[in-house]
């Protein structure tokens, strides 16, 4: 697992050159290891469009004013304009103070919807209404959160790549109450997601005797010869479910042993030389979650990584991670985020 | 329908949409009486059809229905005026296209257009009205417009509509002092910037520019104010309370009118015309918009305000019709004697109109022969009217053929225009040149207050007559009449003032009722003088004064630029401390500020707390070294997981946390 440093200025530490530069401005604050707190220097605020549509609207009212006269005019357009100065604290505090952070992220598999979990601590005894959250280049979820509470929310994520990645910059961003500014600010934290590659849709798992399969039976018991089949019923064992007719399609049926056997199964890259890359790391993948959902006892072998035979979600998270991390440069890819 | 599925309608309609309908209708409102019913029938009729839209009775209609409407909208616009330019005109058009816009406001872009377009509106109300109940009226349109634009912006959030309500009014109140500021300092710019196009004036109350004494059998009672007079010097005595206004030299049989208006002085100051004696009278006015271009000024001004000029029949008239509140400072001498040497052509003040007054001319003559110059033939003529039974009466007979002889031989009852009238007439008869003027006698003091009230009902007309060696003479022939021929006390009051203080009466219900009254008009007065007419010189005057106190003797609109930016900022700063609270910015979460405040104490007892040692554990041994207090601790340590560590900590958990700790000792 590699981290790519990086530097952690707070607001309050930076220089002044840093402070007032334009790349914080359009890009944030770069990654940060904890929970951000949106102080006064990270929360950035202007006009919206329909902020700027008012404020034309505002100086044809008062040359209306200067024209006609009109005093009750000049005093709806100083008031219409004040609201609007007042506008400016209201939407710029919804977003103040608020500490920001990205819980961890279960796996998910290549072409879902991650769900990032977003945290929003308000410790401070106003709410914070239609706060819009959106992860760079991803759909938005709007979220309140009320006076002196916190409040969770899952971001969307849409994933389009397998290996590892950091949970893109994310951007807060409210116009409320008027909407007539914008008030926005960024936070990207160090945490990162791993994406399995997607399962293809072939359910055959590699046939038993053309691979390193094993019997190995209880020595010394002699319980371990196979004697036949018979129809599978409820309750009975996974392992001793004859998987291939049940992968070709022919209906369960239970092993009948003399003695107790298990099934070794290596799923191995080598099985599947025709296929382009990524075509095989999905076939991998669907086997792996065949395998594990049939409770066997399976190993993987790819190009220089080989995890051993093993059982449970853990080993099953493992071979999906080699196949997530096969022939990725994680340095390369993590900085380039 | 029942009343539980229109209430689900109601729940179910889009709540900014609802509030945006409620203010447009409440903005429509007034212009029921500035705009013709051809403009607002249809503009209803769309809005109410929105509203149908929104509670899902019905559709909105298709592109071309709306293209349609929108001609038939321009149509009705042009039949009711007759012109699609010029100000009414042009609020119409604009409140039958926000109407129609309401047909296809569907996208976020076009609510905001609409909002923007009802602030629109409520300007446009004010070119009609500016009173105090407009002004209060209109901040509550402005308040639910405001409300549709927070419900709008708060997208899917669960907030009440009450919370929008609130967040409205914090809004609204945070930006008064804001507002008060930009409305005091910002240098005002003495309008207009470009010139505007001038409506057909609207229906004017007060004097008009021609008398019909004969046509009215009805004086109109209007009590509303026609002008407030603040004095400088003090009040003139009742009896020169005569405040002039439109001159009538013309009579036609009927009517008296001016066939000159246009006859100005020479010069544009008052020349030294007329010898005058006493002190002047220093005062200024606050006239009501009467959409007719008379300033009213105490006979007989002796300066003129801006933008007017003097005519021969020392009238006042303004350049533009009076569409605004304005104010003026004047100064009058009452005492005065035009210059004997002014002897213009006197033969406009001696026409007659051929074929009327036959009798009266007879009279005229008669009465003439009595006596040997024209000032003792006015005394005659006045005691011919005091002692022939003629009656003063607000309800008179129509004259109908004749009105000069039906009055002076037949009825014999009239009010001023009558009398003032008929006594020209005759004056005129007999050769001596004589006038109507009209404008306004008495008005009263707000005794509550330091200024003199002008009503429509003080309207009067009176003569002036020119006598050789003298010049014009007022003479008011109503108020010869004696107090019993007059009919209503109130009357009796005006007619002659000296007799003020009879007609009260000491009922207590009338007092609080003339409190209430007088009140009301002063809260008017300043409202007037605060707000209404708050322009360039007033803003002048004020900030001169304000400086002048704060130790400036001179002030530009630099200065008032600079104040305003100090007072702006100011203001928002405290705005900010009140809702940024950056007191309120720690850290820490109080419940952990009072653990550790707890275990502070305990180290002052002797324990600590271990590094690595949770809350749980350390409880735990605390207990078990002061078994006496292990309850204490034990509660203490429980509020204080429950507040940090279950998904929604309470205000009452924390506080009762921070009472336990407070009171804990070891």
């Amino acid at each position: 697992m590699s981290r790519t440093t990086v530097s952690t200025v707070t607001p309050t530490n930076m220089s002044l050159r840093h402070r007032f530069s334009l790349k914080r401005f359009f890009a944030g604050e770069g990654s940060e290891p904890g929970p951000v707190f949106l102080a006064q220097r990270r929360v950035y605020i202007l006009p919206s469009k329909m902020g700027v549509y008012f404020a034309a609207m505002m100086l044809i009212m008062l040359l209306g004013a200067v024209n006609y006269n009109n005093s009750l005019a000049y005093v709806l357009t100083f008031l219409l304009a004040s609201i609007f100065f007042i506008a400016i604290l209201h939407t710029y505090r919804n977003l103040l103070h608020l500490r920001v952070d990205v819980g961890q992220i279960p796996a998910v598999f290549c072409g879902e919807v991650a769900q990032v979990p977003v945290m929003l601590d308000n410790r401070h005894n106003a709410a914070r209404y239609a706060v819009k959250l959106q992860l760079r280049g991803q759909q938005h979820v709007n979220t309140d959160v009320v006076a002196d509470q916190w409040q969770h929310t899952n971001v969307p994520l849409l994933t389009t790549q397998r290996g590892r990645y950091q949970v893109p910059r994310l951007t807060l961003e409210t116009g409320f109450p008027l909407g007539l500014f914008r008030a926005w600010a960024y936070v990207q934290r160090d945490v990162y997601y791993l994406v399995y590659p997607t399962p293809d849709q072939y359910h055959h798992l590699p046939d038993e005797s053309s691979h390193h399969s094993d019997m190995q039976g209880d020595h010394g018991h002699g319980a371990d010869d196979f004697t036949g089949l018979r129809n599978y019923h409820a309750g009975d064992s996974l392992r001793h479910v004859h998987w291939k007719t049940v992968a070709r399609g022919q209906g369960m049926y239970t092993k009948q042993f003399a003695g107790d056997e298990t099934i070794e199964l290596w799923l191995d890259w080598g099985d599947l030389p025709t296929l382009d890359i990524e075509v095989r790391l999905s076939r991998l993948t669907r086997w792996v979650m065949d395998a594990s959902a049939a409770q066997l006892n399976y190993g993987l072998r790819l190009p220089g990584v080989c995890i051993p035979l093993g059982v449970g979600l853990t080993h099953q998270h493992h071979c999906l991670q080699a196949l997530a991390l096969y022939n990725i440069n994680l340095d390369v890819d993590v900085s380039s985020l | 329908m029942n009343i539980s599925s229109f209430q689900q309608r109601v729940k179910r309609a889009k709540a900014e949409n609802l509030w945006l309908l409620a203010g447009l209708a409440l903005a429509l409102m007034p212009h029921f009486f500035s705009l013709p019913l051809l403009v607002m029938l249809p503009s209803v009729i769309l809005l109410c059809w929105r509203l149908l839209f929104e509670l899902h009775y019905l559709a909105l209609p298709p592109r071309t229905v709306r293209w349609l409407l929108t001609l038939v909208g321009i149509l009705a616009a042009w039949v009711a005026f007759g012109t699609l330019v010029g100000r009414q005109a042009g609020v119409g058009l604009l409140v039958i296209m926000l109407c129609l816009k309401l047909m296809e406001m569907n996208a976020q872009r076009d609510v905001g257009v609409v909002i923007g377009l009802g602030f629109f509106v409520v300007i446009t109300v004010f070119l009609f009205d500016q009173s105090i109940f407009m002004g209060v009226y209109m901040l509550l349109v402005v308040g639910l417009l405001i409300t549709a634009l927070i419900a709008f912006s708060r997208d899917q959030s669960v907030i009440s509509q009450w919370k929008n309500v609130q967040k409205t009014g914090v809004i609204l109140a945070q930006a008064v002092p804001l507002t008060l500021l930009l409305f005091f300092l910002f240098p005002r710019i003495p309008g207009p910037l470009w010139s505007l196009p001038t409506d057909g004036a609207g229906a004017g109350t007060g004097l008009s520019d021609s008398m019909s004494p004969g046509n009215i059998s009805q004086l109109s009672d209007n009590d509303s104010v026609a002008f407030r007079v603040q004095f400088d010097t003090p009040l003139p005595s009742p009896q020169k309370r005569y405040w002039r206004g439109p001159v009538f030299t013309q009579f036609d049989g009927r009517t008296w009118s001016n066939p000159y208006p246009q006859r100005f002085q020479n010069s544009l100051s008052i020349n030294p015309q007329y010898q005058v004696s006493g002190e002047p009278s220093l005062y200024a006015i606050t006239l009501e918009p009467h959409q007719q271009s008379w300033l009213f000024a105490l006979d007989l001004p002796a300066i003129l305000p801006l933008d007017s000029r003097l005519s021969v029949d020392f009238e006042i008239i303004a350049t533009q019709p009076i569409q605004q509140l304005v104010r003026y400072s004047m100064r009058s001498f009452t005492e005065y004697q035009l210059a004997k040497n002014d002897a213009p052509d006197l033969s406009i003040y001696l026409q007659l109109p051929a074929e009327s007054g036959m009798q009266a001319r007879k009279l005229a003559q008669q009465l003439r022969q009595k006596v040997t110059d024209s000032a003792t033939f006015v005394q005659t003529v006045l005691s011919y009217i005091a002692e022939q039974p003629f009656y003063y009466t607000r309800q008179p007979p129509l004259l109908l053929n004749d009105p000069v002889d039906e009055f002076l031989f037949n009825y014999r009852r009239g009010f001023c225009e009558h009398y003032a009238s008929a006594f020209v007439f005759l004056m005129r008869a007999a050769g001596v040149p004589a006038r109507v003027v009209t404008g306004y006698q008495g008005g009263e003091m707000n005794p509550q207050s330091d200024y003199f009230i002008v009503r429509q009902s003080d309207a009067h007309a009176w003569a002036e007559v020119w006598l050789q060696g003298e010049g014009w003479r007022r003479v008011d022939p109503t108020s010869v009449i004696p107090a019993e021929r007059i009919e209503s006390q109130l009357d009796l009051v005006r007619i002659m003032p000296e007799m003020v203080g009879m007609g009260e009466s000491p009922d207590w219900l009338k007092k609080v009722g003339r409190h209430l009254h007088f009140g009301w008009d002063r809260v008017n007065h300043a409202w007037n003088q605060w707000v209404v007419n708050y322009n360039t010189e007033r803003q002048q005057n004020f900030l001169a004064q304000l400086f002048a106190n704060m130790g400036f003797d001179h002030i530009d609109w630099r200065e008032m630029v600079s104040l305003l930016a100090a007072g702006i900022m100011l203001v928002m700063m405290a705005v900010a401390m009140s809702i940024l609270r950056p007191w309120n910015r720690q850290n820490l979460d109080p419940a952990q500020v009072a653990y550790e405040r707890f275990c502070q104490r305990l180290s002052r007892g002797g324990v600590l707390r271990q590094s690595a040692e949770g809350p749980l554990d350390f409880a735990q041994r605390v207990g078990q070294q002061h078994p006496q207090r292990a309850r204490d601790i034990h509660t203490i340590i429980a509020l204080y997981e429950r507040q940090r560590y279950t998904a929604y900590p309470t205000q009452k958990n924390l506080k009762q946390l921070q009472r336990a700790v407070r009171n804990f000792t070891l």
